[in-house]
């Protein structure tokens, strides 16, 4: 990375920072008692996690039928569900492997916790096809292997085994890249602890001792996991949106499926991240690491992604017309106008709509604004699923097979109680590890920290601007 | 600072490729079909390649302004004329445009009255696929983009003589560049609608756009690395480094996959669903354009990822002169395989229609033959004397850029 840095940048370490600050201030949450509001935030996601075994449970012991799928709608929230948490997975392998290819420096401040987000989300995510199954002791039929139940194999060309194989990569390489970043921050919290709390972060940080060639073994394995991880960044949406495209379903089976499932997971990821963020910033006092610049960057994300999820979907309604085939047209048409179509237009406002007030510096630099615009985002995208999948399956070829669905307790339970599996996942992270990686703060310390950014700007008004130009 | 100063030697052999085009263009003329098909097939596909060129690098300009990227300040000046070169596209792509009003070319099948009038599917699409609707999205979407390419333009030229360390100039080319970004993206679809996925009336792609767009892309990104490394062979962009064509070899390798990517989802939705009325595009360009078809994959995929995979085939030049070229090719070829099918199909039908004798005698064009490539260099040496006029124009490197001094101390690893 240049050592030059240009002053219109803005610092991403405020607060004239040292380095042993930074150690102090991201070790800190971890080794304090929780705080009163940890513990009512985790008891409420307790019991929503409660809900989820429960339902879940109800659901494998009472079978699907508890829900409220039918002959034609085989699909429903589960699946929606499903899709939804996969994308919110994605902001954090965007943010830890494609942004350090592209060296933003601004990463740093958030990829951490957005790594552990996307693995929690994917954790999440994978209890939806598993439940589905009915059967879910029998999941590990979906495993190729030569098997005692006869020349039985999996469907090699249909794409919900690809999707079994992408999402186990997609898992195990954001798994490893979001360990692999944490060793050398868990040998700090190590090196500061005592008694029993030093022996486990001792176990947990592989003997770290910070040595040259270990940074150096370090440093190259993060690149060759961000390269891998970069093309199962777009593969794992791909394979997701593959499960409709590759059907004969109008409103399913179009060809732009494929990118504009990969830009509404990053969209939907990177609200997620807002939503953790800003609350986790304030919670934990780490506004000095997450800044306003760090929230501004992440909020022009959501509006790029925004937007072009807004040119696929206007790009689908064209060339439904132009295609001038009536089921693709009504699709659509039933889709803005059929019984579903508060879903249709809450899609719309959420994710095209509402996203262009980030058009505006001023919002994008509001707490409040991107606070609330990122609930929006989640909710646009999880109707956005349940548009493509619901509102399509209830309006099939033939009328005489139309139906309608709405979920049942358990359907509901279960989602509501997804949101608290998350939750409690992600409150017991930032308790037991460092939220913000300390070791790359420090990395871009000198670059980017408010008091070094003042002599840059010395530095390039000399070389730039000064009268012998 | 430096300026270009464009040597007699160069002009002539920018001069030299347009007179191998013109003459081209001419034997193309005389010895065509009675419709000119191939004549003005050859047009459609360098306008539309040239122009997309240069758009796609407007759109990779603002995108980079607005993304705080550093790195390519130094030859960023090498990207506005690519883009100002839209200027002269666009005249190509109106003249063809009025050859859809006044009806000198038979391009579009959905532009003849006679096969539109015994074709309901087409007729459904008329509210679309008319002169009038192509007039507009080449004149007002273009002139649009040429509108803002020439502000982007202007105040980069302007903060050379301006700039100050406030960046106040700057911080007005990124209100066009963030105004660039939404009319570049939703305008550009349409125009590529119009321009290339028309030729095949009845088919239609969601992800056509875009896979043009990346096509455009990776041969943008090639020419750039062509040009510097010329420039610097030539002894200008000392601070030039291998860093700097580290990042252009990734981006040369990036967007390839990205292509490939597109091109696969396109490819593998449309086989997988096998709906006739979408294989029926590939179906065509298997059975009589295979060469071509696979050969588009091997170039534009194959090559550029297993050469460019390694980390110092990046940063080599000559690595990076051999895919660029290759691609540059390929992506050509990939606009032939996208134009010529379908102008074929038309034109076939319309000369048994009207005229069986020609008709008889007409045969596809299943390869591009040396006219096709005279057309080609033609085209490229029109682009290339533009790109190097205009960079005689103005001063080399930007030397009030915001990013200057990052992109003079630029460093990967």
């Amino acid at each position: 990375m240049g050592s030059i840095i240009s002053p219109i940048r803005e610092p991403l370490v405020t607060g004239n920072k040292t380095y042993n600050q930074i150690t102090e201030d991201i070790c800190a949450p971890t080794e304090r008692a929780p705080s009163i509001s940890w513990v009512i935030a985790f008891s409420v996601a307790n019991v929503l996690a409660a809900v989820f075994l429960f339902t879940s449970a109800w659901t494998i012991w009472q079978g699907v039928g508890t829900w409220d799928l039918n002959r034609t709608i085989g699909w429903g929230w589960d699946i929606t569900n499903f899709v939804w948490w996969i994308g919110i997975g994605h902001a954090g392998t965007l943010i830890s492997a494609i942004l350090l290819l592209f060296r933003q420096k601004w990463r740093t401040g958030v990829n951490r916790a957005a790594e552990a987000m996307t693995i929690f989300a994917v954790a999440v995510a994978g209890q939806f096809p598993l439940i589905h199954m009915g059967r879910a002791w029998f999941a590990f039929f979906v495993f190729p292997y030569p098997n005692t139940r006869g020349p039985l194999w999996v469907n090699f060309n249909s794409p919900l085994l690809w999707d079994v194989f992408a999402i186990s990569t997609y898992a195990t390489v954001s798994v490893l890249f979001w360990y692999v970043g944490l060793i050398p921050d868990l040998a700090t919290v190590r090196d500061r602890a005592r008694g029993f709390r030093k022996k486990i972060y001792g176990i947990f940080s592989f003997g770290w001792t910070g040595s040259a060639k270990h940074w150096q073994r370090w440093e190259s394995l993060s690149l060759i996991l961000a390269g891998l991880a970069t093309p199962l960044v777009l593969s794992v949406h791909t394979i997701v949106s593959f499960d409709f495209a590759t059907s004969v379903i109008p409103g399913w089976h179009t060809t732009i499926f494929p990118p504009y499932f990969v830009a509404g997971a990053i969209f939907s990821g990177f609200a997620m991240v807002q939503t953790l963020m800003i609350i986790t910033r304030y919670v934990l006092k780490l506004q000095d690491y997450i800044t306003i610049a760090h929230i501004e960057s992440m909020n022009k994300v959501i509006l790029l992604t925004g937007t072009m999820v807004g040119v696929a979907y206007l790009t689908e309604v064209f060339v439904a017309w132009y295609s001038g085939y009536i089921y693709e047209q009504f699709a659509f048409y039933n889709r803005a106008f059929g019984p579903y179509w508060f879903a249709y237009f809450a899609m719309m406002t959420c994710n095209l709509v509402s996203p262009q007030i980030f058009w505006f510096k001023k919002m994008r630099r509001n707490l409040y604004v991107t606070f609330i615009m990122s609930i929006f985002v989640n909710i646009g995208m999880w109707y956005e699923r349940f548009v493509i999948i619901a509102t399509t399956l209830a309006r099939d070829y033939l009328p005489s097979s139309w139906s309608l669905y709405s979920p049942t307790w358990v359907e509901i339970g279960i989602f509501i109680g997804s949101i608290g599996v998350f939750f409690t996942l992600f409150l017991i992270f930032v308790r037991v590890a460092p939220v913000v990686a300390i070791a790359e703060i420090k990395h871009i310390l000198k670059s980017s920290g408010d008091q070094y950014l003042e002599k840059q700007k010395e530095y390039v008004q000399k070389q730039q601007f000064s009268e012998k130009n | 600072m430096q300026s270009f100063s464009f040597a007699a030697g160069e002009r002539k052999f920018f001069g030299i490729c347009m007179i191998i085009g013109v003459i081209s263009l001419i034997i193309t003329y005389l010895t065509d079909d009675p419709l000119n098909s191939r004549f003005w097939s050859n047009i459609l596909i360098n306008a539309s390649f040239f122009t997309g060129i240069a758009f796609i690098t407007l759109f990779l300009y603002a995108a980079k302004i607005l993304a705080y990227s550093g790195w390519h300040a130094q030859f960023k000046r090498i990207m506005e004329s690519f883009y100002m070169f839209l200027g002269i596209g666009l005249i190509f792509m109106v003249v063809l445009g009025l050859g859809t009003v006044m009806g000198f070319h038979s391009l579009y099948e959905w532009n003849n009255e006679m096969l539109v009038s015994e074709d309901i599917i087409i007729q459904n699409k008329s509210a679309f696929l008319n002169p009038m609707w192509y007039m507009f999205a080449t004149i007002v979407f273009g002139a649009s983009w040429f509108f803002v390419a020439r502000q982007l333009r202007a105040l980069s030229l302007k903060e050379d003589k301006v700039g100050d360390i406030e960046f106040k100039v700057h911080k007005r080319m990124k209100v066009w560049a963030a105004i660039m970004l939404p009319l570049g993206g939703f305008t550009s679809a349409a125009a590529i609608w119009l321009w290339l996925m028309s030729l095949d009336a009845h088919w239609y792609s969601t992800l056509y756009g875009w896979y043009t767009g990346s096509s455009w892309l990776v041969a943008s990104v090639a020419f750039l690395i062509l040009t510097i490394i010329y420039l610097k062979e030539r002894g200008y962009y000392p601070k030039v480094t291998d860093d700097h064509f580290h990042d252009l070899g990734k981006y040369l390798f990036a967007f390839s996959v990205f292509w490939a990517y597109l091109w696969f989802s396109q490819y593998m939705l449309i086989w997988y669903a096998n709906i006739g009325e979408a294989t029926v595009y590939y179906q065509t360009r298997l059975e009589y354009y295979p060469f071509i078809f696979y050969a588009n994959v091997a170039i534009n995929f194959i090559l550029p990822f297993f050469v460019l995979l390694r980390n110092d085939t990046k940063r080599k030049k000559g690595t990076l002169i051999f895919v660029s070229i290759f691609v540059i090719i390929g992506h050509w070829l990939d606009k032939f395989l996208m134009v010529v099918p379908g102008v074929d199909y038309t034109t076939k039908k319309i000369l048994s229609a009207t005229n069986p004798e020609a008709a008889a005698e007409f045969s596809r064009l299943i390869m591009p033959g040396f006219l096709e490539f005279g057309v080609f260099i033609g085209f490229i040496g029109l682009f290339g004397y533009f790109v190097f006029t205009s960079l005689s124009k103005a001063p080399l490197v930007a030397s009030k850029d915001p990013y200057l001094e990052e992109s003079l101390h630029h460093h990967v690893v």
